[in-house]
């Protein structure tokens, strides 16, 4: 593997390559074990590096198993309300999850949750899906209340996040803005 | 007929003085509005309503040399609180035991900048007095603001007319259905606020903590990278009046926020590069009174949120575009 190479893959994983580099990249992963081996390495750093490897946060995974399986239809019927909820993109989560599985695995919780979303774990995506292809889940708007109208508490959490910084900028009721921070239904 | 015309000519005149002098009367309980948001001690209980939900709020808020602290607690269901300070707004959610810590923007006012946006909100809204009323046993002016177009909403706002802090608001579609309503039902005024009333109920212990902080000069340095955007369409009157870059520090992830406003309604565009996360919204989303809507851009989610109608955020949404290297 050349240095060229190992700075492609390095931008890669940044997120930074567009159109000539991006289609380059992804030739030399579906071409190329090696490199392939090498993508998940610099992702797994990467994870490192930013805290998003699974075992560095201190989470009560028994809620995540829990509502997991409260939306696996074995188990309960609820996933039919799914119609309702807003449109989320999915992204392949096993390319992200290729790397940062290696952490996860020392988590018997972890692994569980695994299981249960049955996401495959053996097949690296190329991440031009990320931008331009990606699957879509798409399902309409429930109703309205004191949360958002998504389907998945990631994309809610992010959501709230952002209304937090929002805030900041609120219109002629600034005084009275952050009760929709405190009267989020975080819960159901 | 020559006297005829000039009576007509100064009814009109007098009319339109007194249009004037009545919205010129409306702006200044505006200002007013903003000036005793940031300078009043008070403690509270507001409902916020919205849809069929309804939230009691007990709002604890101290203003003196120091500067403002401000606390918020839901007293229905979970007892969350958000507590502000002149730097910091932490937000405590005790159903999923996490705190979120986010460093205010510098060179913002608290609780915000009202005052100085009022000036470039005339031209997109009617502002007038309305009829007196009664909130929280006080008496209170009502001011209503009414937008000149569909992408934005109007107000209906009681001030009270003492103290002439803001008692009540409601957030009114184009309809003139109400969205969402804020309104005081207890509230005392200038009381001293000891330090205990402003701490939060919640130890710190077993929660799990999220901090955003401001980028570094380094990060900052390449901000061009994440500013190659392009919004090609916002409501007339909305401009750029904040722009700024944090990290997320539980995933590392640089996002760029962008406020645009009329001076009353904003709505902000979030850019963040995309990292560990795996889905986004694509799509509308609304929640109360706020809409956003989200897309995914060239490795990046891209979202606009703000307290303006769906059909204004997904329109501005649509409209972002990566110029990539070629815009400089």
């Amino acid at each position: 593997m050349t240095a060229n190479h190992t700075e492609l893959l390095s931008a890669l994983v940044d997120g930074e390559l567009q159109g000539q580099e991006l289609d380059k990249a992804l030739q030399l992963l579906n071409n190329n074990e090696l490199t392939r081996e090498q993508l998940q390495r610099y992702q797994f750093a990467s994870d490192v590096l930013h805290g998003n490897t699974r075992d560095n946060q201190r989470i009560d995974l028994s809620a995540s198993v829990a509502q997991a399986l409260d939306e696996e239809p074995v188990y309960s019927d609820k996933t039919k309300e799914k119609v309702n909820k807003a449109s989320v993109i999915v992204l392949p989560k096993q390319f992200w999850q290729q790397a940062a599985g290696l952490a996860m695995a020392a988590s018997i919780g972890a692994l569980a949750v695994v299981g249960v979303v049955s996401q495959p774990q053996n097949q690296l995506v190329p991440i031009r899906t990320v931008a331009n292809e990606v699957p879509v889940e798409t399902t309409t708007v429930a109703t309205t209340g004191n949360r958002w109208t998504v389907g998945e508490a990631e994309v809610a959490d992010r959501l709230n996040t952002y209304l937090v910084d929002h805030n900041e900028y609120a219109g002629a009721s600034d005084v009275f803005s952050y009760a929709r921070v405190v009267s989020y239904e975080a819960g159901q | 007929m020559r006297i005829f015309v000039q009576l007509v000519l100064v009814l009109s005149l007098t009319l339109l003085a007194t249009a004037s002098f009545a919205e010129s009367e409306a702006m200044k309980v505006l200002e007013r509005m903003g000036v005793a948001a940031k300078q009043l001690s008070y403690e509270g209980v507001f409902a916020y309503q919205t849809g069929k939900n309804l939230q009691s709020i007990r709002i604890i808020h101290r203003a003196d040399e120091q500067g403002e602290v401000e606390r918020l607690v839901s007293l229905n269901g979970s007892a969350r609180e958000v507590i502000r300070t002149n730097d910091l707004v932490t937000c405590i959610f005790p159903e999923g035991k996490r705190v979120h810590v986010n460093r205010r923007p510098l060179g913002r006012g608290f609780p915000s900048d009202l005052l100085r946006r009022l000036d470039s909100a005339t031209p997109y809204y009617e502002v007038v007095m309305g009829q007196d009323g009664r909130v929280a046993d006080r008496q209170a002016a009502e001011l209503i603001i009414k937008p000149i177009d569909s992408y934005r909403y109007g107000f209906r706002l009681w001030v009270d007319k003492k103290s002439d802090l803001l008692l009540k608001s409601e957030l009114l579609a184009e309809n003139g259905n109400v969205l969402e309503t804020f309104a005081f039902s207890m509230i005392e005024l200038n009381k001293t606020i000891p330090d205990s009333l402003l701490q939060p109920q919640i130890s710190g212990k077993e929660m799990t903590w999220n901090r955003t902080e401001p980028e570094t000069g380094i990060n900052m340095a390449t901000k061009q990278n994440v500013s190659k955007w392009q919004i090609a369409w916002l409501p007339e009157g909305f401009s750029l009046v904040a722009q700024q870059n944090r990290l997320k520090a539980n995933n590392g992830a640089s996002v760029e926020q962008r406020v645009y406003s009329d001076g009353l309604s904003s709505v902000s565009i979030f850019i963040e590069k995309i990292r560990a996360r795996h889905s986004h919204l694509h799509g509308g989303s609304t929640m109360g009174a706020v809409n956003a809507f989200g897309t995914i851009l060239s490795a990046h989610f891209v979202t606009v949120v703000g307290e303006v109608p769906a059909k204004t955020v997904e329109k501005v949404g649509a409209s972002i575009s990566y110029k990539g290297d070629s815009e400089q």
